[in-house]
């Protein structure tokens, strides 16, 4: 096993990762940036050694760097955890090239699986079902067109280096096909470097499914079940759950059956995710598999019990899998919440700055794997998100109400976060009656403001313009809750005046016994 | 008294009696028994009408943030706009004697026709039990003084007037 672990990332799942090296004595060397210097991920590894300036370019994508850093503290692996250079095939080549184990698949699976065009025709092969649509990157605007009016409007334009919403343009009549190739291919050419776009039936009312899959370098592939990820804004989830409402135990197996097909077919190692969507009658299309650890993975690791970084490290250090896929079982109901740093009223914009005062939930069945402190300054170089809020209950009622529960008492003060709209969103009709598709904010909460109190949100999609929501419908029966703001603002006036600076006072009156006592008065 | 305040962009009036923690909010339909604890910097403990409820408070140059069970709301006095446009204005010129918050008036240290030096005591408030002490903001001569013992006194009133004394040359 590893002596010592490098970890080529930062925030949350920089410390997710730290977590299981300590409990594994694997000591931890952190990687930072200079606005990172005292990040938390930093104060809490066992070493850490400074990368470059904040430009990810510079810091957390610069592979020279970090290979320096894992040679010069004897850091025999790197685990990427996501984003960054997770999914860099160039990365896992160099790091397998200068003798370090990457703690992922192997530089070719990497590569065959980033690519939409490969992965698609691997898949095809094996007889894994993948969305109708081209297996070849293609220009020409007859072939895209007949292939179009073959599976039916609306199609997908995708660029085969696409990813993160990137390159990609949804098009619902022969005559926007030129226009939406043309701009796809700038838009990939931009962010990949690449400008090749393929065509795919595009479901307008489809749920993502994903497989967690582990697989070793002995050949023996499990899956640990689905993560249901429909709900996304801007093309990335932000609350997830398992098990999945809309699965049967057939279906349920069947799926697992073609992750697994899938990940074999690819000669995939380590942890990943085989993404489906499911259609509305029930089809399932391979989407593609993310060569990593995802965010959503604590749900997982919740219905099942088991590590899945733990496992990453093992399978990377040659073992094989102590878990038989008879020995996986999903036990109860998980929910994940994103918590990022953004404004849920003005499309979901990242909003940096720094945590005045934070107070993270607590309680039996309730986890968050928060990458801040109060105190600290968001940066706004790098992905926004702050923690990850997930529970586990025994029924997914149950952990709904934990969830709200959770959200409730999850207090970030000095930047905006999306906590209340999630409250709103969890407490839903649409989200208790697992009525999720990938449309579900844009369906229900498209201008959702803070503080509407609506109780019915069934009714929203019909009433777009609730503006003046009666008030009294609030939970505290008896109270007004905006009352109550009041009241909480005006015990804040009077708790302060003791601490705030009075300018005229000059400082010379006597100290009270009010100012030492604190402000509770029988 | 009467408090108008600004929550999430609507106006609110109440009606609030205030003594040290404890206090009666009366709203066009309900009144509340509120008492208070301030647990840190930006918690308060209420005791509302017998509930518990937990309030967490960060204020933004007089605007606060409140999140009660985790909905937040946007708390602004409407008065004390005016009452900080009026503080800003003293601050800049420090020429008014004046409480820096609602006071009673507990002692006045100078009569007109007083010749007062810079920072000489003037007039003595209290507010939560604490005494808080106005002094001269420059030398001059007291031609007005608008508080006597137990007036109740906002920051807006100005207690005491001084003429300033000419410049020494």
């Amino acid at each position: 096993m590893f002596e010592k672990i490098l970890i080529a990332n930062r925030g949350e799942i920089a410390l997710r990762v730290i977590n299981t090296c300590r409990e594994m004595g694997i000591k931890t060397v952190a990687v930072y940036s200079d606005v990172d210097k005292k990040a938390a991920h930093v104060i809490f590894s066992d070493e850490a050694i400074y990368l470059g300036p904040s430009e990810p370019s510079l810091s957390y994508l610069n592979m020279d760097a970090i290979i320096a850093a894992a040679k010069q503290t004897n850091a025999r692996a790197i685990h990427p955890g996501y984003g960054f250079l997770s999914e860099n095939h160039e990365f896992a080549q160099r790091c397998r090239d200068e003798g370090i184990v990457f703690i992922g698949p192997s530089p070719k699976a990497i590569k065959n699986l980033g690519d939409k065009i490969t992965s698609r025709k691997i898949m095809e092969k094996s007889g894994v079902p993948i969305t109708p649509g081209l297996t070849c990157c293609e220009d020409d605007l007859g072939v895209l067109t007949n292939t179009a009016k073959k599976i039916g409007y609306p199609v997908l334009v995708k660029a085969t280096a696409g990813g993160g919403g990137k390159g990609i343009r949804i098009v619902h009549s022969s005559d926007q096909i030129e226009e939406a190739v043309a701009s796809a291919s700038r838009e990939a050419l931009k962010a990949f470097g690449n400008a090749e776009v393929y065509l795919e039936k595009f479901f307008t009312k489809a749920r993502h499914i994903e497989f967690q899959i582990l697989a070793d370098q002995h050949g023996n592939t499990i899956h640990l079940f689905e993560r249901e990820c429909s709900i996304q804004r801007r093309h990335q989830k932000i609350i997830e759950e398992t098990p999945s409402l809309i699965l049967t135990p057939e279906l349920r197996q069947e799926m697992g059956t073609a992750a697994i097909k899938a990940a074999t077919a690819s000669n995939y190692e380590n942890a990943g995710t085989v993404e489906f969507l499911l259609d509305e009658n029930n089809h399932f299309y391979f989407l593609e598999i993310n060569t990593r650890l995802q965010v959503e993975h604590p749900i997982t690791e919740m219905t099942t019990g088991v590590d899945l970084v733990k496992h990453q490290i093992e399978i990377a250090a040659g073992n094989r899998l102590t878990l038989k896929q008879e020995d996986i079982c999903s036990r109860g109901h998980a929910i994940e919440c994103r918590i990022y740093a953004e404004d849920p009223e003005r499309d979901f914009l990242p909003c940096p700055g720094k945590i005045e005062f934070m107070k993270e939930p607590t309680g039996p069945g309730i986890r968050n794997d928060c990458g801040v402190y109060p105190g600290v300054e968001v940066p706004m170089e790098y992905d926004p998100i702050l923690s990850k809020l997930i529970v586990h209950a025994e029924t997914r009622d149950q952990a709904i109400s934990k969830m709200i529960k959770a959200l409730q008492d999850y207090i970030i003060l000095g930047i905006k976060t999306p906590i209340e709209f999630m409250i709103d969103a969890i407490d839903s009709g649409p989200f208790r009656n697992a009525e999720v598709f990938t449309n579900f904010i844009e369906t229900h909460f498209s201008n959702w403001q803070a503080n509407k109190n609506l109780t019915d949100m069934t009714d929203l999609a019909d009433q777009p313009n609730l503006t003046d929501v009666d008030l009294t419908d609030v939970d505290l029966t008896d109270v007004d809750l905006t009352d109550i703001a009041v009241i909480a603002f005006i015990a804040d006036e009077l708790g302060g005046v003791k601490n705030n600076q009075q300018p005229f006072s000059k400082g010379k009156e006597t100290a009270t016994p009010f100012d030492t006592l604190g402000n509770w008065k029988l | 008294m009467e408090y108008n305040l600004i929550v999430n962009q609507k106006k609110k009036s109440i009606d609030a009696g205030i003594c040290d923690q404890a206090m009666t909010i009366k709203t066009a339909d309900r009144i509340y028994d509120a008492s208070f604890a301030t647990i840190s910097d930006h918690q308060i403990l209420l005791k509302v009408n017998g509930q518990n409820i937990n309030a967490f408070i960060r204020d933004d140059n007089g605007t606060k943030t409140v999140i009660i069970k985790g909905r937040s709301y946007e708390v602004l006095d409407a008065d004390l706009i005016e009452q900080n446009a009026f503080k800003k204005k003293m601050q800049v010129n420090k020429t008014i004697v004046a409480s820096p918050m609602p006071a009673v008036v507990i002692g006045v240290l100078a009569k007109i026709g007083d010749k007062v030096k810079k920072d000489q005591a003037l007039v003595i408030v209290s507010a939560m039990k604490m005494e808080t002490t106005l002094f001269a903001p420059y030398d001059g001569i007291v031609s007005q003084i608008n508080a006597k013992v137990d007036d109740k006194v906002m920051p807006t009133d100005i207690l005491v007037d001084i003429e300033k004394q000419k410049e020494q040359i």
